[in-house]
């Protein structure tokens, strides 16, 4: 099984994990994508709906559980593919809850592109859009570990 | 008795309204977000449908520019078991009829 190990700087990661843990009790009880289909009969989707937030809160749960004693001492979170998955679902999970509740003001090409001018956000928010900037990297970059690991193998 | 007579001539025609209701070709539609990575959504496709880079970009480009791809399509209930997995990696996605018989 593939193995990734992610280094990052604690000293910028630290900040933001208030603003995840905030996220993740927000969805504790709420799906990050509410479910769509109409016509789906009433058992059924509670059914859905309830596998689908305990999968969700299970993922949110890991990817707090890995900023854990072990990474502040050495920087470094270590996955293989299948706690790889959780990670980026659960950071695709927090960043749809801050861009709805936290940052709905930012115009989407400034947040795609990711030039916005911090000086002129409100500090109580800077930690809020680095949140958001930081899952999509890490997002990136264990993407870019298991597309490089498939092309190996 | 009365009340089981009442179940017996009820229940079938429920199910042939359920069945009539949900028969025909259906499409999984991915719909657009504004938060979710590109190279996110393209892994996610090849994860779920199987699909070749090639393929799974042309669909990823597809939601970004006219925001809705079909990206499978088939009976009704392969069909919700792709929408649920779509969910579970917080993609939208819509079952829709193919209304085109």
């Amino acid at each position: 099984m593939k193995r990734i190990e992610v280094r990052l700087s604690v000293s910028v990661v630290a900040p933001l994990l208030d603003v995840i843990r905030e996220m993740a009790n927000s969805l504790s009880e709420n799906l990050a994508v509410p479910l769509q289909i109409d016509d789906l009969d009433e058992v059924m989707r509670e059914a859905w709906v309830e596998d689908l937030q305990r999968e969700q809160n299970a993922d949110l749960d890991f990817l707090l559980g890995l900023f854990d004693e072990e990474f502040f001492r050495d920087g470094v979170i270590q996955l293989d593919e299948e706690t790889a998955d959780r990670v980026i679902r659960a950071s695709a999970a927090v960043r749809l809850r801050l861009r709805s509740e936290r940052l709905p003001d930012i115009d989407e090409s400034m947040l795609e592109s990711g030039d916005v001018a911090m000086n002129e956000l409100p500090e109580s928010r800077r930690n809020v859009f680095l949140c958001y900037i930081f899952l999509a990297t890490l997002q990136e970059l264990i993407i870019q570990h298991l597309e490089m690991g498939e092309s190996k193998s | 008795m009365i009340g089981v007579e009442s179940r017996t001539s009820t229940a079938p025609e429920l199910a042939t309204e359920t069945e009539t209701r949900l028969a025909g070709l259906w499409h999984v539609i991915v719909i657009n977000d504004p938060v979710n990575l590109m190279s996110y959504v393209v892994m996610v496709l090849r994860k779920i449908f199987g699909f070749d880079d090639t393929k799974a970009r042309k669909h990823m480009l597809e939601v970004h520019e006219d925001g809705r791809s079909i990206v499978w399509s088939g009976e009704r209930e392969p069909a919700e078991a792709y929408a649920n997995t779509l969910h579970q990696w917080h993609l939208s996605a819509v079952l829709e009829r193919d209304e085109t018989d």
